[in-house]
């Protein structure tokens, strides 16, 4: 009896495979309404931050007579203290901010999966160093001694700001991320790579992390959230040398000149409130579905 | 009595000393094995950890604090390089001349004794005395929030759990999810530009500060209300901005202790719904919440920073702002390490309250007989 | 107490009667049956040992007698009636304030080796002290007299056991606390779930010893729920088997392990292995249990009945009183099995290997 041989599967296949895949997990999806909503969040974020710019660039135009005007036809979001349009500003204003929350948020995971694996699967002092560090890390108040790290260091990349911000939420994750490798660390086709001395680093990253995807992609999410918050934070109260245009310098505007006060400029201060909190929100309960539906153990009635 | 020869003497005096240091070893375990000497230790390991940041990014990191002030003072008082670095010494409470390990030493020894150097704006003016008036308001407004939102947060924690899918877990679930998922600032600024500026509930204006000018301070009724009247926003964002935490996590921390085998056991014994949700569910669900006081105690103080700044509260935070604004290094580092501190004590504090409230934790329990 | 129907009447030496109760849990796949038509009765001072596999549902009718089932269980029909020392009452129609006050001073229930029944960040006197207070005894002098002498009945060191938290106890210290801690309101009736399983061979051993001490002492009626028939050779007066939801058999204890008359029973006595049978007298029961949702056809147990007919697979039999007294058996070969088995004082598997 001859064995038949295994096809490789094709682009074809690969394609179909991966529809399923994304119908699956939206159908999945469908019954965490909340997750629902916040992918779509998401999605339109990352539209109108990085698609909408291209199609509505911006306007710098000035106009004296119409400051601080209320929602209109022309100006849906009504217009700043020089008569610039608010819409505008928020298209043009999401970029910086999602830019520095994407790295911010790879590079926290980045140092948690890496560090986090690592720790689990060597364990002895190379654990207890690790998560020495993390618990210390942890139990301190991360936004002061960011500040006070800012004020030592030169800014000149977003890459150091995006850095600078990682360290708010690389903590949490590492101890989890150790705990969740701690646990798949004992199955079995750990042991049998261990069994045939295939090396650390083939362990960590091609048996176990693999099977931790969903978990890292959650977890992202949660450090991009944590990212954010600092970034809009510090740029509102003028901290960051960001120079350019983003929500947190139209809130840093407001705040230095008092509009904060002034009645008529409430949409152009709700504006990027609203933009950064309805994205915040969006992520959130974008993460909690994820964690809800691959996390079997939580799932209530499936 | 036995003879002493000289070897004798030698053994006894050998195991006089090893009965001492077996003594002395047991009763290190002795302590080690109680939760208090642990986190006690913990604490102040983390304290030590944090003041040596401190001073690696002061004076070591490139850029640093101290050369730049000293080239500073150099170009702007025309001193020498000696001179200047004379000066920068009395004010960041380091002897600059001497090596690095002896400079680390005696950072140590000051900060023992209270001293976090001098400002730089106003020479001759202590950290400490600057900022120690700011404090307590941060400790006030944070604590009294956190308080606050603990026990309604729990409560209606609770509540929701006991009432699961029912309108009001709904809405006390998705309001808890908004609300922790917005910025502590957003919601700041929220509050100030929509009730305040746009409703005119609030009389945003008067309110910064920490007290009125027209109050007169002491204990009276008139002085207290005052304090409260300040604190109202700062407090209202630190709740709002916890709450939603509390709420989440004291009603998933519920449900899963619903599902305990004592909870139907208590059941089967006859005992009252409100005993059973008081000692055996609350009681249970609640513990591990108190760990995670000392996690959102940090993460307050921290958010305390961009809450005062916006608010303009009379704390820690604020403080600190301003001496960022001013680049007045050492206030900044003063600031850091007290709010780490705080912060610090605040687990420390949370640990004991834990070991307090589990049994199976601080004893050397487990199954005997 | 006053119920609004009139309570039908219990014989006088009965202290329980369940009638026809039926129970159904709400799944996603529909309601699954778990408990048919069972009917038994528990004389005063009588021991009763209901036996079965896991998804017999004898564990789901045990809860159900203290009212205690999880939400998603309904009892769909039939009667529990507690013959009190006042009136008969309709353990169905309790609720509230009178379930509250039945459940442990009429009728105790004492889970599955204790190991977790306890509250584990109040100590045990509390836990006494909480049981007493919520029925009324507020005298703390009065429970901590009893509940010492119920500690040492169960051979415990009351002043030791009292102050501890149930941590620092081992499992079968814990299990003799709640034991001890179940007579305290003296109830009529103590059920036990599965009083040994999850314990070692020696502690269970002391348990069993224990509850034949108590209730000698104590005189009240014992219902315990196993898959260990052991445990009813031990203990037990009467057996009742159950499959599938439903009861197939109830005998005296004797009669059931020397002549059964449904095969189930009899499949499960063969399974038992004896110091002494013979090597080959020993086998399992084929099969597996049904799926409760959709029941055979017919007798429940027919897919894995050795005797089985084509009658068997037409209609579910009733149970029908067999040639020993007190004694009925839900199938109509049960002739044959008698035939097969015997009357002997002798053990099922022991008679089967002689044969075969």
């Amino acid at each position: 009896m001859s064995v038949a041989a295994l096809a490789r599967p094709t682009f074809r296949d690969r394609v179909t495979g991966f529809s399923n895949a994304v119908l699956d997990f939206l159908r999945l999806l469908s019954r965490r309404p909340l997750g629902l909503v916040g992918l779509v969040g998401v999605i339109f974020f990352f539209f109108l931050a990085f698609v909408a710019p291209i199609f509505i660039p911006y306007q710098d135009r000035v106009d004296v007579t119409a400051i601080y005007q209320p929602p209109s036809g022309a100006h849906p979001l009504g217009t700043d203290s020089s008569g610039r349009d608010v819409l505008n500003q928020i298209v043009d204003g999401g970029r910086d901010i999602l830019i520095v929350g994407l790295v911010a948020g790879f590079f926290s995971t980045l140092i948690a999966v890496t560090f986090g694996s690592l720790a689990a699967v060597v364990g002895g002092k190379v654990d207890s160093l690790i998560s020495g560090a993390t618990d210390f890390w942890l139990t301190i108040p991360h936004i002061p001694i960011i500040v006070l790290l800012g004020s030592v260091l030169k800014f000149n990349s977003i890459f150091i700001i995006a850095a600078l911000l990682a360290l708010l939420a690389w903590a949490g994750l590492l101890r989890q991320v150790r705990a969740q490798v701690l646990s798949l660390k004992e199955r079995d086709y750990v042991e049998a790579a261990r069994s045939l001395d295939l090396g650390l680093f083939h362990i960590i990253f091609k048996e176990i992390l693999p099977n931790m995807r969903s978990y890292i992609a959650i977890h992202f999410i949660l450090a991009m959230t944590a990212a954010i918050y600092g970034v809009a934070g510090l740029t509102l109260l003028g901290l960051f040398p960001l120079s350019g245009r983003n929500w947190g310098l139209m809130l840093n505007f407001a705040y230095v000149r008092g509009a904060l006060f002034f009645r008529d400029s409430l949409w152009y201060i709700l504006s990027p409130i609203l933009a950064i909190a309805l994205f915040q929100l969006s992520l959130v309960w974008l993460a909690s579905a994820l964690e809800d539906i691959f996390n079997p153990r939580l799932r209530s009635t499936g | 009595m036995a003879a002493t020869t000289p070897a004798d003497a030698r053994l006894a005096s050998d195991l006089y000393r090893y009965s001492r240091y077996a003594r002395g070893r047991a009763a290190l375990a002795w302590m080690w094995d109680k939760p208090i000497a642990r986190a006690l230790v913990r604490a102040f390991i983390t304290i030590f950890l944090v003041t040596t940041l401190n001073f690696v990014l002061i004076r070591l990191m490139p850029g640093n604090a101290v050369d730049n002030y000293i080239q500073q003072i150099m170009q702007e008082q025309l001193l020498s390089y000696e001179d200047a670095k004379q000066q920068a010494s009395s004010l960041f409470q380091l002897d600059l001349n001497a090596p690095i390990h002896e400079q680390y030493f005696k950072f140590l020894g000051g900060l023992l004794r209270g001293d976090l150097g001098n400002s730089m704006l106003s020479q001759g003016t202590p950290v400490f005395s600057i900022i120690v008036a700011y404090l307590p308001w941060t400790l006030f407004t944070v604590g009294l929030g956190l308080l606050l939102s603990f026990t309604v947060g729990v409560g209606l924690g609770l509540v929701a759990a006991y009432r699961r899918d029912s309108w009001f877990d709904h809405l006390v679930s998705t309001g808890g999810s908004m609300l922790s998922s917005i910025p502590n600032y957003v919601i700041a600024l929220l509050l100030v530009v929509v009730l305040g500026t746009q409703l005119r509930l609030l009389p945003i204006a008067e309110m910064r500060g920490a007290t009125s000018p027209s109050v007169a301070p002491g204990f009276s009724i008139g002085f207290v209300a005052d304090i409260l009247f300040h604190a109202v926003l700062p407090v209202s964002v630190y709740f709002l901005a916890t709450i939603g935490h509390w709420i989440l996590s004291m009603k998933s921390a519920t449900l899963a202790t619903l599902e305990e085998d004592y909870v139907n056991a208590a059941r089967a014994r006859g005992l009252t719904d409100g005993r059973i949700t008081t000692a055996y569910v609350g009681r249970n669900a609640v513990l591990p919440l108190v760990t995670q006081l000392a996690i959102q105690a940090g993460y307050v103080v921290g958010g305390a920073f961009f809450i005062e700044s916006i608010l303009v509260y009379p704390g820690l935070g604020l403080r600190l702002f301003k001496s960022i604004d001013q680049r007045d290094y050492t206030v900044m580092q003063g600031i850091v390490l007290l709010l780490t501190v705080a912060v610090v004590v605040a687990n420390l504090a949370a640990d004991l309250l834990y070991a307090k409230l589990d049994p199976r934790i601080g004893r050397a329990g487990g199954a005997n007989g | 107490m006053p119920q609004p129907q009139p309570v039908p009447s219990v014989a006088p030496d009965s202290v329980l009667s369940v009638r026809d109760l039926s129970i159904i849990y709400r799944t996603r796949r529909g309601p699954v049956q778990a408990v048919r038509d069972v009917s038994f009765e528990l004389r005063r001072g009588e021991t009763l040992a209901i036996i079965g596999e896991s998804g017999s549902g004898k564990t789901t009718m045990a809860v159900s007698l203290i009212r205690l089932s999880p939400r998603t269980a309904k009892i769909t029909s039939g009667q529990i009636l507690y013959r009190g020392e006042d009136a008969t009452i309709d353990v169905t129609r309790l609720d509230g304030e009178d379930l509250r006050e039945f459940r442990w001073s009429e009728c105790a229930m004492v889970f599955q080796a204790a190991l977790n029944s306890f509250n584990p960040v109040i100590n045990i006197w509390e836990q006494f002290l909480d049981t007493a207070r919520a029925h009324g005894m507020n005298k703390t002098t009065e429970v901590r007299a009893r509940s010492g002498d119920l500690l040492r009945m169960v051979n415990l060191d009351p002043d030791r056991v009292l102050r501890a938290y149930p941590h620092e106890l081992s499992g079968g210290m814990r299990q003799r606390v709640l034991i001890a801690m179940s007579l305290l309101l003296e109830p009529a009736i103590v059920i036990l779930d599965e009083p040994t399983t999850a314990l070692d061979i020696l502690t269970q051993r002391s348990i069993i010893d224990l509850l034949r001490k108590l209730r000698a002492q104590l005189g009240f009626s014992m219902i315990f729920i196993s898959h260990d028939l052991s445990l009813a050779a031990e203990l037990a007066d009467r057996v009742i088997t159950m499959y599938a939801g439903t009861v197939v058999e109830r005998a005296a204890v004797k009669d059931m392990f020397y002549r059964p008359r449904h095969p189930y029973s009899v499949g499960l006595l063969r399974a038992v292995p004896r110091v002494t049978g013979a090597l080959g007298s020993l086998s399992s029961i084929t099969g597996s249990p049904p799926d409760l949702i959709k029941l055979p056809e017919g007798c429940t147990y027919h897919p894995r009945c050795p005797y089985v007919i084509d009658a068997c697979k037409e209609r579910e039999p009733d149970l029908l009183a067999v040639d020993t007294p007190e004694h009925d058996a839900r199938c109509i070969r049960w002739k044959h099995v008698a035939e097969i088995i015997g009357t002997g004082e002798a053990a099922v598997a022991e008679k089967l290997a002689v044969r075969t």
